[in-house]
């Protein structure tokens, strides 16, 4: 009986009394005076907000997500990168996020403002330098903030002052601002980084050149949409006729001036293209990634094998690049370097000049005479890492007689693929030819029966970030603490190369690439500049919907080979307006390695991949949608942006 | 003691359900429907199933900011959803083959039995003259394109072949592979560069396109332009039996 009363009080007392508010002063909190009087509450405050900078680093998703630059189960970043979504990789996991997801980070800028707006109460307490360098890194958190923005949507609203949340309704409902605007505030406040903050930082700070990185980054991404947005046929969408989607072609050499004034700005820093391990220009150009100290470094974000798990400062990209379980001790490598890309460099032939393959005496010859920056961007068959020795076979020919279109791109229907002549297999099966027994695929792929994980596509694997210095059984999810680079030389010479050539600079741009292309090893260090006009770009042969002069091609294609992997290839197709083109119905191709049994050889054909893989980028995916939950709330972002 | 148990268990179904609302609002039960016309022919236009829609904005509805939603075109030109509130509505077909339609069709009421609502359009371009023709397993199809409004046409991008299984075929639904869609002739050229100042282009030929015997393709071809949504101007559907 008392236990009844007892229950029952308990019970009436939950569902009468769970509303109770607990209004009591919380403490514990650092309020402004704490954050804002001096050095290090501003680090502190500072530190969230770098925690939020849009880098698209190892961690970053870059499908749909809500957060994708802090995702929960962070270590499937590797399934959901964005070199997957942009088929600059291949796997078998992600197409391409044409909508985007929803990207609104002005609870972040607010902070900004609110530093921006309160700081000077507490002038007093800082000496001018400091107070100066510290104004200047909020200035330049903000225009990071608003680049995440404007590469995504065009034109923002522009909110620089804090917003008083019960003020006046009409008065929170800031429309967008023009495309150019947009872009031009960037401009203004990384000018006032750059003119305030001193010339180094501690690691992971920002300085005077990271800000001007930054500016050398977004001012060629707004030039380039000044000059080919026109291409697009977008001119009847009503966010294009009002100026929050695109900007006036006119205006284009402003901002490719802006990207070559921040790049030798940065020059005169203390920065050198890294060549620690020269001779060795493959080992240099891996290292470069590697090497914490690099001089070629402007911003790196660290990462940590002893943070707390739940920070998204470990990450896991070595357990997902690598093949399991001879280098990776968890699920295996999920991503792959595509034929169309490793075209880009120098290779060695593998087709003779009367249409036959050419036959080679091991697997690992294929790298001979490759471009050293290749060899250290990707791993063959014969590298070695982590103590064991890649070994990357598709399968085995008993003869092959004719030319390597005969085999059709690797269809079954083709006859030399027919009739049991070629042999696939799965993982470590075999096959007896002529009393001798072969082993059918490669020890890391690719295997008939498997899907994507785990199984050598093509010829290679991603090397670039990859941490040789692992014990294999510590390569596994969260494991990983390497640095991520936000800004390198390497990428604002092919900045300022690419603006000098937009703006018609050419030699000038190509000095740039000469000292990239020796670093590299590459065959001709500074190839003649031809003028030559032509529609066509070099992955996918894409048709795009102007013309370029060749040599700005070669810029473009320089900048992808610099940059395998360094999630800027969305991002650059979608300024040149050549997604859409590029990806049409993109199918990777993969270089494949036969035996061929009666000759005791190797040969190399050029196949679609078997899973009929393709991507597809719609025009929809030049500029995102402003989000719906957004619209809803301020009637004045619209009209939205052309095709929504 | 009982009678303790009974009342708590009252009071606490009260305190429970104390917050219930019931949701008074009526279903949606109005619709629209009709077809998209084409203006040379006459008939509605031929489309591939939700290859475009049909974008309505509800103006009776005016509490908050009206975002569009859309009703999607079918193959066969029409366009039908029965499930939409009652009320006055604005509509506009968008981005589809055809240029883009100045006026929105505005006040459009939609009733409970459906309301019927048709739209004329022009398209960019014509795919005429459509053949096929099969040796062995080995079809070849040839079209003509035809383009009668040619001041201020955007650049012509492809001419695509499509081939399906189902009698759904286009843009929407085709055997994506690259034996086909390699065959593609793509060109990138105005109308003026690529066919010169007269209406009708000469033949283009796409193929040979590997197909299986035995099997029966339903097919078509597929021409596009240079505007915003680079969507497809088909020509009609033809079935082809592999014997």
């Amino acid at each position: 009986m008392k236990r009844y009363i007892l229950l029952s009080t308990a019970l009436l007392a939950m569902v009468f009394f769970s509303c109770q508010r607990l209004n009591l002063e919380p403490k514990g909190i650092l309020g402004e005076p704490e954050l804002f009087g001096n050095e290090f509450g501003v680090k502190k405050y500072f530190t969230a907000l770098y925690n939020y900078l849009p880098i698209e680093d190892f961690v970053y998703y870059g499908n749909n997500n809500a957060s994708a630059y802090r995702p929960g189960n962070y270590w499937e970043a590797g399934k959901n990168s964005q070199g997957n979504c942009s088929a600059e990789f291949f796997n078998t996991w992600q197409g391409v996020n044409n909508g985007g997801f929803a990207y609104w980070p002005y609870d972040r800028i607010r902070e900004c403002n609110l530093f921006i707006q309160n700081f000077p109460n507490y002038k007093s307490a800082f000496s001018t330098t400091t107070y100066n360098a510290l104004m200047g890194e909020a200035y330049f958190l903000r225009a990071f903030f608003y680049s995440g923005l404007a590469k995504r949507y065009g034109g923002v609203p522009i909110v620089k002052e804090v917003q008083d949340p019960l003020g006046d309704k009409a008065a929170l409902a800031v429309p967008r601002n023009t495309e150019y605007d947009t872009w031009k505030f960037i401009y203004t406040d990384l000018k006032f980084a750059m003119d305030n903050m001193p010339a180094s930082s501690e690691r992971g700070r920002a300085n005077k050149y990271v800000a001007a990185a930054l500016m050398s980054r977004t001012m060629l991404y707004a030039g380039s949409i000044a000059k080919y947005t026109q291409y697009l046929g977008f001119s009847n969408e009503a966010a294009v006729k009002n100026g929050t989607a695109g900007i006036d072609p006119t205006k284009a050499n402003e901002f490719f001036q802006y990207s070559v004034d921040a790049g030798k700005f940065i020059e005169a820093g203390p920065y050198a293209l890294y060549t620690k391990d020269y001779p060795d220009k493959a080992l240099n150009f891996a290292n470069a990634f590697l090497d914490v100290t690099s001089t070629e470094n402007i911003f790196i974000k660290d990462f940590d094998q002893t943070v707390p798990g739940d920070t998204r400062l470990r990450h896991t990209y070595d357990a997902l690049m690598c093949p399991q379980p001879d280098m990776s001790s968890f699920v295996g490598a999920e991503s792959y370097p595509p034929l169309d890309f490793m075209e880009l460099y120098d290779m060695t032939p593998y087709v003779n000049p009367d249409g036959t393959p050419v036959r080679f005496n091991n697997r690992s010859d294929i790298r001979a005479g490759m471009e050293p920056r290749m060899r250290g961007t990707m791993f063959m068959d014969g590298d070695v890492l982590r103590g064991k020795t890649f070994s990357i076979q598709r399968g085995i020919y008993k003869t092959y007689t004719g030319t390597a279109a005969d085999a059709q791109n690797g269809s079954n229907a083709a006859p030399i693929n027919s009739g049991g002549n070629r042999i696939t297999g799965g993982r470590g099966a075999t096959t007896t030819i002529n009393g001798v027994t072969l082993v059918i695929a490669g020890a890391h792929g690719n295997f008939e029966d498997q899907g994507g994980e785990n199984n050598g596509w093509g010829s290679a694997f991603v090397r670039k970030y990859i941490n040789p210095n692992m014990a294999v059984s510590d390569v596994r999810e969260y494991k990983s603490g390497q640095h991520w680079i936000v800004f390198r030389l390497g990428e604002i010479y092919l900045n300022t190369a690419e603006a000098l050539y937009e703006l018609g600079n050419r030699a000038e741009a190509f000095n740039y690439i000469e000292k990239l292309r020796i670093r590299a090893g590459s065959a001709v260090a500074r190839p003649a500049i031809d003028q030559t006009l032509s529609n066509i770009g070099s992955i996918n042969k894409a048709n795009y919907p102007y013309q370029i002069e060749k040599s700005l091609q070669f810029i473009r294609d320089e900048r992808e080979r610099e940059m395998y992997g360094e999630n800027q290839w969305w991002w650059d197709i979608r300024r040149w307006r050549t997604a859409d083109q590029i990806l049409n119905n993109y199918r990777p191709r993969l270089l494949n390695c036969y035996f061929v049994a009666n000759e005791g050889k190797y040969i190399f054909l050029d196949e679609a991949n078997r899973l009929n893989r393709g991507w597809t980028a719609s025009k929809s995916c030049f500029y995102e949608p402003i989000p719906g939950g957004e619209i809803g709330k301020n009637g004045k972002l619209l009209p939205n942006n052309p095709l929504y | 003691m009982k009678k303790i148990s009974f009342i708590v268990l009252g009071m606490v179904l009260i305190g429970l359900s104390s917050c219930y609302k019931k949701d008074n609002y009526d279903a949606p039960n109005a619709g629209v429907h009709g077809n998209v016309i084409d203006s040379y022919t006459g008939k509605p236009l031929l489309a591939s199933q939700n290859d475009w829609q049909i974008r309505i904005w509800e103006r009776s509805w005016t509490a908050g900011t009206v975002n569009n939603q859309t009703i999607p075109i079918k193959q066969d030109g029409s366009y039908n959803n029965s499930k939409l509130f009652a009320g006055t509505y604005d509509m506009l077909p968008y981005g589809g083959p055809f240029w883009p339609i100045a006026d929105t069709t505005r006040g459009v009421v939609f009733t409970k039995n459906g309301t019927t609502n048709d739209f004329t359009v022009t398209p960019y371009l014509q795919v005429v003259d459509f053949t096929t023709s099969l040796v062995g397993t080995n079809l070849t199809m040839t079209c003509r394109l035809k383009a009668p409004k040619r001041t201020g046409l955007p650049n012509l991008v492809e001419i695509k072949p499509y081939l399906s299984l189902t009698q759904f075929v286009g843009e929407s639904n085709f055997i994506n592979i690259g034996e086909y869609t390699n065959k593609r002739i793509q060109i990138n050229k105005s109308w003026l560069t690529e066919v010169g100042d007269i209406e009708t282009s000469n033949v283009y030929t796409l193929g040979p396109l590997p197909v299986k015997s035995g099997y029966t393709y339903q097919v078509r071809i597929g021409a596009n332009v240079n505007d915003a949504n680079r969507k497809y101007n088909y020509s009609e559907i033809k079935t082809v039996t592999v014997p």
